[in-house]
């Protein structure tokens, strides 16, 4: 049992969902909450999610009850619904999101309640249990899916053959998050889906009303959007396949393969695309050749991630690049159950390779598990060492890529020292894009 | 009995008489009878804006060898993410080791909340303790604890015999009060119960006169300047080089401060305050048990209010003379070296959106170049304000609007939609409105960048008037992105939210 979190790389619940909330079509996020939680928020992406900040209604433009004593001692169900209704007039959206807050919840408010008198099908109100106490800012983005789901999306309409949903990648806590989804949607429009994925460029809410006609949920994540996923199917009767982000071409290959099992697509079909995606990426990979090797480009590498990036990191490090990953991180805190099943993956790279691989929340400790996975010197005259290395984390891992002399690339939040709107590292053009940016670090100082 | 004997510092709105929601013009502000009574109001439309946690940790990570623990849930102190950045590159502007601040977070849990945190907090207290070693840790309160009533004052008294660190409690309950300026009390309140008193130290046994001779000289001649965290090193070293002229020693307090040598703030011949809504807490108590008298009268921004801080500072000293020939001196190559940038800022107008005394402060500075302005928003109006409410009326020849909002960009979008400025000028997150619009922005608070003394008003314009050269950015943006206002809120009157005790707005 943990009693403390080093430098959280996540927000809360609320953080996570008010990012989720903001990066859907014509939303409008409502937070039943002190007024301090919006900020918090606004500087944590601007210092973490690669200059992002806020989208259509974020960072400050974000309503707000801002609760005070008043509504501490008196109940804060009446200022959320004079809220709601000024809402109505000063901003504009389609669908309003109400999102509560460790105050609210602890106070008691019966939010369902108070949104129940406002709500209307010209203007629909739906509200996410999402106080900051009851998880980090995935379960967030999970909750705000959830709420949806249950309270949004249409119920009982009829299936329509290849017609696919997919999540799993959080808003802005996967800084890459635009860049991933739309190379991931476009990939699977190629097996001739049609594929809604709630936050990309073609997205709406009514394709969002209307996604419970999927036949398949794709969640790319074994962890994030899985209870979700779970609520959908009870909901909606739609089944749903969890997926490792796919990061460069075994990743990619792997996921195309299981989507194209689960709908029992053509496997000719499936297979053309994956030969012809593996030409295009190994054609620019071609002319890299000479020096990739006369530079000795291959590194030891530590991976510090979310449940998505450390294992989809190392996979391609292992499997494509031809790195030696030795310890992979994971910073989050999944269930037990899922946290089996991440572990799992680790065991089955390709390249033979078995990384150790730990959840460790406390950045200052990942130094620790690096030693017992590879010891220091002991005064003896020729020593193997750990290197040349290659830290893959977030920017809070630049001290540890210091202090054992290896390059280092922020992938993972936070991700402070690099821009990112639309790069993608997910799909055959993401490994490409990794590769720029892993080899970039290496000749940076050239 | 003085408010450091309570255990937290009272919120502004009752020390300070502060308000957040008001719709008003300069000329009625300046005429205003009874100053401090501005009803403390609210709106019946509000958006998020920060709590007292988030610059009150903007203070506490840049100490050094100091750990930050936030008895919280997981998301209070997300922001220091952002903030690490400027405590990094705080830390190499002082030539110190260039790391990340430490800071944590219990957590808490559904589980607390039910049972309480304070089991928790005390072994992540021993634990953080005895893993990393810091000198000092900050324990600070947030909205949780406040509910569930675990009492981390006592927690901490009875815990402190058994570590090594010295525990600091800091209270930052984000529903408290609206004022986030609270903050600063906040910090001031536990630096000042807690790291201010040093022991004496044994007499020597010869005694080197000349040196006791020295330290007196120099402590007689030592100003406590107490910073913000606006303020970059830039920024300190102008007023370092502007008390050097007067052959004054400054000891800059408490940002980026070693808690070790915090106690020499108690033996320093005078405080002064570069931003009173920032300082009058620690102030009073320096004065009061430490007998360090202090000068709090505005903000060294602009070339009349630097003049004036540095005529109240030498006033003190008895320096007038030096004072004025320095004065002289800068203002007169400052005024040629401005002429340049005249021609390109007569006759436009800017809007300008910051913190209570900055934002006057700095529409000041942008009379003194040429500037027309159009509008302010000021954060919050406390007692302090009135006196910049004034120098800036005497200063501006039309009437202009001054909307007091805690953030609250949709009265903005309102207000610059009519008012149409050609510059605008805002808070670090703040500037996003007036871009969507269209509006050149030139952010007003970006710790790093110039904004102090007569080099400060230098580069303010020296930045505008590059951001001037080329406004494509803003202007492409906002034609292809909107703002999330319906449009019949542009139609409206933009105070039409702001409720006020004793009856609606009317603005």
């Amino acid at each position: 049992m943990r009693n403390f979190i080093e430098r959280p790389r996540y927000s809360c619940a609320l953080g996570g969902a008010l990012a989720t909330a903001g990066a859907l079509p014509d939303t409008i996020p409502i937070m039943h909450a002190a007024s301090g939680c919006a900020g918090n928020f606004a500087w944590a992406q601007s210092g973490g999610s690669g200059l992002q900040v806020g989208g259509y209604c974020g960072g400050l433009t974000v309503p707000g009850s801002n609760v005070q004593e008043s509504e501490v001692v008196f109940g804060g169900a009446e200022r959320l619904q004079e809220q709601i209704r000024s809402t109505f007039e000063v901003m504009d959206g389609k669908l309003y999101l109400v999102l509560t807050s460790c105050v609210t919840e602890m106070i008691g408010d019966d939010v369902r309640a108070a949104i129940a008198e406002l709500t209307s099908p010209e203007r629909p109100v739906i509200a996410a249990e999402t106080a900051g106490f009851r998880g980090n800012s995935y379960f967030g983005y999970d909750a705000v899916l959830q709420s949806l789901f249950r309270d949004f999306v249409e119920k009982g309409g009829t299936k329509v053959k290849n017609r696919v949903n997919l999540w799993g990648i959080a808003p802005t806590f996967d800084v890459f998050w635009r860049g991933n989804i739309e190379v991931l949607s476009s990939l699977l429009s190629r097996l001739g889906l049609e594929v809604n994925t709630f936050f990309g460029s073609s997205d709406s809410l009514d394709r969002i009303r209307t996604s419970s006609s999927a036949v398949l949920n794709i969640i790319v994540s074994d962890v994030y959007g899985v209870e979700a996923a779970r609520l959908f199917e009870e909901e909606h009767a739609t089944p749903f396949i969890t997926l490792p982000l796919p990061i460069g071409p075994s990743g990619t290959d792997s996921f195309l393969r299981k989507v194209g099992e689960a709908l029992s697509i053509r496997d000719s079909l499936v297979s053309g695309i994956i030969e012809r995606e593996n030409a295009d990426y190994y054609r620019y990979l071609d002319p890299l050749t000479d020096a990739y090797n006369d530079f000795d480009m291959q590194r030891y590498a530590v991976v510090v991630g979310d449940c998505n990036y450390a294992y989809g990191l190392t996979r391609f490090l292992s499997d494509d690049l031809g790195w030696i990953p030795e310890l992979a991180v994971c910073t989050d805190e999944p269930k037990a159950e899922f946290a089996t099943i991440l572990a799992e993956r680790f065991t089955t790279l390709e390249s033979g390779l078995r990384p150790a691989f730990v959840f460790e929340t406390d950045t200052s400790e990942i130094v620790r598990h690096l030693s017992e996975r590879w010891p220091g010197p002991s005064g003896q005259r020729y020593y193997n060492a750990f290197s040349p290395a290659f830290v893959v984390g977030s920017s809070l891992d630049r001290d540890l890529a210091a202090s054992i002399g290896a390059a280092h690339l922020s992938v993972s939040f936070p991700v402070v020292n690099r821009a990112v709107l639309d790069r993608s590292y997910a799909g055959y053009r993401g490994g490409l894009h990794l590769v720029e940016d892993l080899l970039g670090a290496i000749v940076g100082g050239r | 009995m003085s408010y450091f004997d309570q255990k937290e510092p009272p919120k502004r709105e009752d020390r300070l008489h502060a308000a957040i929601a008001h719709g008003s013009t300069i000329c009625s502000l300046a005429n205003r009878k009874n100053c401090k009574c501005m009803n403390d109001g609210d709106r019946l439309f509000t958006q998020g804006s920060i709590c007292q946690l988030l610059p009150a940790l903007a203070i506490m990570n840049s100490f050094a060898d100091s750990a930050v623990l936030l008895h919280g849930a997981i998301g209070c102190g997300s922001c220091v993410h952002s903030q690490n950045a400027v405590v990094k590159s705080g830390n190499a502007a002082r030539q110190r080791p260039v790391k990340d601040g430490l800071w944590f977070s219990t957590a808490l849990d559904e589980t607390d909340v039910i049972s309480g945190g304070e089991t928790k907090l005390e072994a992540a207290i021993r634990e953080i303790d005895r893993r990393c070693r810091p000198g000092h840790i900050f324990v600070v309160a947030t909205c949780i604890p406040a509910l569930t009533g675990d009492d981390i004052d006592t927690l901490i008294r009875n815990l402190q015999p058994q570590v090594a660190a010295r525990l600091l409690p800091v209270h930052c309950e984000g529903f408290k009060t609206k004022i986030w300026a609270t903050a600063y009390d906040s910090v001031y309140h536990s630096v000042g119960n807690g790291l201010l008193d040093w022991e004496e130290e044994e007499p020597l046994f010869t005694r080197d006169e000349f040196a006791e001779l020295k330290d007196e000289y120099l402590r007689k001649r030592t100003v406590n300047v107490m910073t913000v965290s606006s303020m970059g090193r830039v920024d300190e070293l102008e007023l370092q080089r502007i008390l050097g002229s007067l052959d004054l020693a400054t000891n800059f307090f408490p940002l980026f401060a070693k808690p070790e040598e915090m106690y020499k703030v108690t033996q320093a011949a005078v405080s002064i305050s570069t931003c009173p809504t920032h300082d009058d807490y620690l102030l009073y108590h320096l004065q009061e048990k430490y007998r360090v008298p202090y000068i709090i009268s505005t903000m060294p921004i602009g070339i009349e209010n630097t003049s004036q801080w540095i005529r109240d500072l030498a006033a003190f000293f008895g320096l007038q003379e030096q004072a004025e020939r320095f004065i002289e001196q800068e203002t007169a190559s400052l005024a040629s070296a401005l002429k340049e940038f005249e021609p390109v800022f007569a006759g436009k107008r800017a809007f300008v959106s910051a913190g209570e005394i900055r934002a006057f402060v700095t529409s000041g500075l942008l009379t003194e170049l040429g500037f027309e302005i159009a509008g302010i928003r000021s954060f919050h109006h406390d007692e302090y304000a009135d006196a910049e409410y004034q120098k800036l009326a005497a200063k501006t020849e039309k009437d202009f609007v001054v909307n007091i909002a805690n953030a609250q960009p949709f009265e903005e979008a309102n207000l610059l939609k009519k008012l149409k400025p050609d510059i605008f000028l805002g808070h670090w997150n703040g500037n996003g409105t007036a871009a969507k619009l269209g509006i050149p922005a030139s952010v007003i608070y970006n710790t790093g960048l110039s904004f102090i003394g007569y080099k400060g008003v230098y580069e303010v314009a020296r930045r505008l008037c590059k951001q001037l050269k080329n406004t494509t950015y803003n202007r492409k943006l906002s034609s292809h992105i909107r703002l999330p206002y319906t449009e019949g809120w542009y139609g409206e009157d933009a105070f039409k939210y702001i409720r006020q005790a004793g009856g609606e707005a009317s603005a």
